[in-house]
């Protein structure tokens, strides 16, 4: 048997063993759930027309005329309730005011009295209908009829023409949204598997067997690739999960943009656990206790962290500023800022080749160091490796093991 | 002494070795403790050698360079006369002292992985799981967890997992520490028919009787020299000093033989240790003066002796 076939060994056992545990058929089963409950619900919810209640309460001197034009303005977008106020205290209207109970009081003359804020669509409906009862009256001082008045204030139906229907749809935007947060927290999930298994191979002592047979470097490749499957093969079940939810509940239909997306995401997400996997695999090579993992594990997450928080600002705001541009350039943060960006179409395509590329490149250099440290640190037990001695085993002499 | 070929057993009493494992002038440090100190150590092709020091002396790092875990700062390995190659290690069957399997494999998808590293095919692989995990008494357990069973049960997998692809070289580390008796006497077997068909076989064991009934050779170390080699008769022969022992029929006499030492004995029976230069018929004839005896044994020390004698000078 040769090298890559040992390599694919390794990463077999690796992959049967952690899709055994409980733990992992726990998650998956919750996630597969989860995408097929989610959308379901959506669908079956009771559709409740989109009716908002209101509750608006009409003082003494209003005009009860002001009901009809009131709903009419609605439109059926309310589901209004009138509250005369007759004969109540101001101190007992605006007690109802301030615990919801009434939205609004309409009050002579024409004056609108609200809690502490105005409801702008609220006021939008109510401030037109009480336009419209002024024009009536004053449309009598020019002989017009209620009827001609409501003729002429008939309302044109303004259709919306979006140009571009690619550009940031919600759809894309919730996808981005989804990877940022699958970028941030799949590489952590699998790469601290990659290293709690890289250090029960080392406590455990099982390791010594395994390099008799076989190069370091083959190991580590085995159990990134391994790993790395295993974390493909989940999200897969899930987003199989969720599209068979969303197919059969007719949520969604999927824009032809949607398509150009998915490679990107999809190859950062898979350049992120390749890279994040060997990183782990690293930090579990300079410690042989599963208690000194928190140690070596801070300098990792710090960049996550940032990347996460960049990415909600790219989400929620700019997504072209120097910081995000700078930062999607920064290997480990690339996975979590490319898709954003490309979804929010704030990108050149050269930067989304350079930034691929540059993700690749950067789990090359990574696996090919990270082996170099393996090599020197794998039989090593007791206290943890410092970096700088890890930096020197990377630049040690190939063949001085 | 030729380039990791040849082994002196004894001067003027040379065998040329060149199948097998050799191991000649290993030096080691660790910062600054020296390990390993121009050791040598030669395990011929049906060769059952015996590695012995004591603790610290430098075994497992020996074996460990052996495997290649352990990177040398001099010396060569050397494997049928050349030197040993990444196929010859990947053949190589390790039982290491730090015993290490996975904890949450099972016993015979355990045994046959390790068998698939080592260069074994799937099928093969599978088949001979099974073969050794009946040969070392845990055929019924195959489909158990290794963290299930007993220490001693997951040191007989770890023999196991040492012969699943058949080495042609055995180096076992410490292989009956924790063993029960029945186990011993199976590793024991298993050994010596690995042995019958060619193999090379070393182990290191502090269990000298163990030791003394199973290797045809021994290799003494100590602070990473190695002290002596030679069969276990030839070592106790080899020792400057002889047991004569005494069993009296009758009153013990309180007489002593020249430049003897008496030694610790139950009533009745006297031992003494002299000088291997003594004349035993002279010695005979002396105590037959003294008294009766009921016997009377003149012999070399047991291997304990010999070793302590070899690694206190
Ligand atoms: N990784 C290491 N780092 C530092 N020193 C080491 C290391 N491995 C071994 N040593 C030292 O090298 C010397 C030889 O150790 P080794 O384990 O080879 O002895 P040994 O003969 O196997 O002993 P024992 O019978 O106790 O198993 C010891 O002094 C030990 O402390
Ligand atoms: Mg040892």
């Amino acid at each position: 048997m040769n090298g890559p076939n040992l390599v694919f060994e390794v990463a077999y056992r690796e992959l049967r063993t952690h899709a055994r545990t409980t733990a992992f058929k726990a998650i998956t089963a919750f996630l597969v759930a989860a995408a097929i409950v989610g959308p379901v619900v959506v669908a079956l919810w009771p559709d409740e027309d989109g009716a908002r209640q209101v509750s608006i309460g009409l003082a003494d001197g209003a005009d009860r005329s002001l009901e009809e034009t009131i709903v009419a303005l609605a439109q059926g977008g309310l589901d209004v309730e009138f509250v005369p106020l007759s004969g109540r205290s101001q101190a007992d209207t605006e007690a109802a005011l301030a615990s919801g109970d009434i939205d609004v009081i309409v009050d002579a003359p024409d004056t609108l009295v609200w809690d502490s804020q105005v409801d702008a669509p609220l006021a939008a409906i109510l401030g037109a209908a009480l336009q419209q009862r002024a024009l009536l009256v004053r449309g009598e001082a020019y002989d017009l009829s209620e009827n001609d008045v409501r003729q002429l204030l008939t309302p044109v139906d303004i259709a919306d023409r979006i140009v571009d229907m690619t550009e940031s749809s919600d759809f894309i935007l919730a996808i981005a949204a989804l990877g940022l947060f699958a970028g941030f927290l799949i590489p952590q999930v699998f790469g601290q598997l990659t290293l709690v298994s890289v250090v029960e191979e080392k406590s455990t002592g099982v390791v010594e067997v395994l390099l008799g047979h076989i190069h370091p470097r083959t190991l580590l490749l085995g159990k990134v690739l391994g790993l790395t499957l295993l974390a493909i093969g989940q999200i897969l079940v899930f987003l199989a999960g969720l599209g068979a939810a969303m197919f059969a509940t007719d949520s969604i239909d999927v824009s032809g943009s949607v398509w150009s997306f998915v490679p990107v995401l999809a190859v950062s997400l898979i350049g992120g656990l390749v890279f994040f996997n060997t990183l782990f695999a690293l930090l579990g090579s300079l410690i042989s206790r599963q208690e000194d993992a928190s140690q070596v594990i801070l300098p990792v997450v710090a960049p996550l962290m940032v990347g996460f928080i960049v990415g909600q600002l790219a989400i929620g705001g700019r997504a072209d500023t120097t910081i995000i541009r700078v930062l999607t350039f920064v290997p480990p943060i690339t996975p979590m800022l490319l898709p954003i960006r490309v979804a929010r179409d704030a990108v050149a395509p050269w930067e989304v080749a350079a930034a691929l590329s540059l993700l690749v490149l950067a789990s090359w250099a990574m696996i090919r160091a990270a082996a170099r440290v393996y090599e020197f640190t794998l039989l090593h037990s007791g206290s943890r490796v410092s970096w700088k001695k890890a930096w020197g085993f990377v630049r040690a002499r190939p063949g001085s093991e | 002494m030729q380039r990791g070929c040849t082994v002196s057993i004894s001067p003027g009493d040379e065998i040329l070795i060149s199948d097998g494992l050799s191991a000649h002038g290993l030096s080691k440090r660790f910062g600054d403790l020296v390990a390993l100190d121009g050791l040598d150590l030669t395990v011929g092709r049906g060769q059952l050698v015996g590695f012995l020091g004591p603790n610290g002396a430098g075994k497992t790092t020996t074996m460990r360079a052996i495997l290649g875990l352990t990177a040398l700062d001099g010396g060569t390995i050397s494997w049928d006369g050349a030197p040993m190659s990444v196929e010859n290690r990947r053949d190589i069957g390790y039982m290491p002292q730090d015993r290490g399997l996975y904890p949450r494999m099972r016993v015979g998808e355990h045994i046959a992985y390790i068998g698939r590293l080592a260069g074994l095919s799937r099928e093969g692989a599978a088949d001979k799981a099974r073969h050794w995990a009946e040969r070392v008494g845990l055929g019924d357990r195959e489909n158990d967890l290794i963290q299930e069973l007993s220490t001693g049960n997951q040191q007989r997998v770890q023999l196991a997992v040492a012969l699943v692809h058949e080495p042609t070289l055995l180096v076992l580390d410490e292989p009956f520490a924790g063993l029960d008796p029945v186990a011993v006497a199976m590793l024991s077997t298993v050994m010596a028919e690995r042995v019958a068909g060619g193999a090379s076989v070393v182990f290191s064991s502090h269990q000298l009787d163990l030791v003394q009934d199973l290797a045809d050779e021994l290799t003494i170390v100590s602070d990473g020299k190695t002290r002596v080699t030679g069969s276990t008769s030839e070592l106790r022969r080899r020792s400057p000093t002889r047991l004569l022992r005494i069993e009296w029929d009758g009153p013990e006499p309180s007489w002593a033989p020249e430049n003897a030492t008496r030694l610790d004995a139950p009533p009745g029976v006297s031992v003494f240790r002299v000088p291997a230069s003594s004349d035993s018929a002279r010695l005979i004839a002396e105590a037959a003066r003294e008294g009766t005896f009921a016997s009377i044994s003149y012999e070399p020390p047991g291997l304990e002796d010999v070793f302590l004698e070899i690694v206190a000078s």
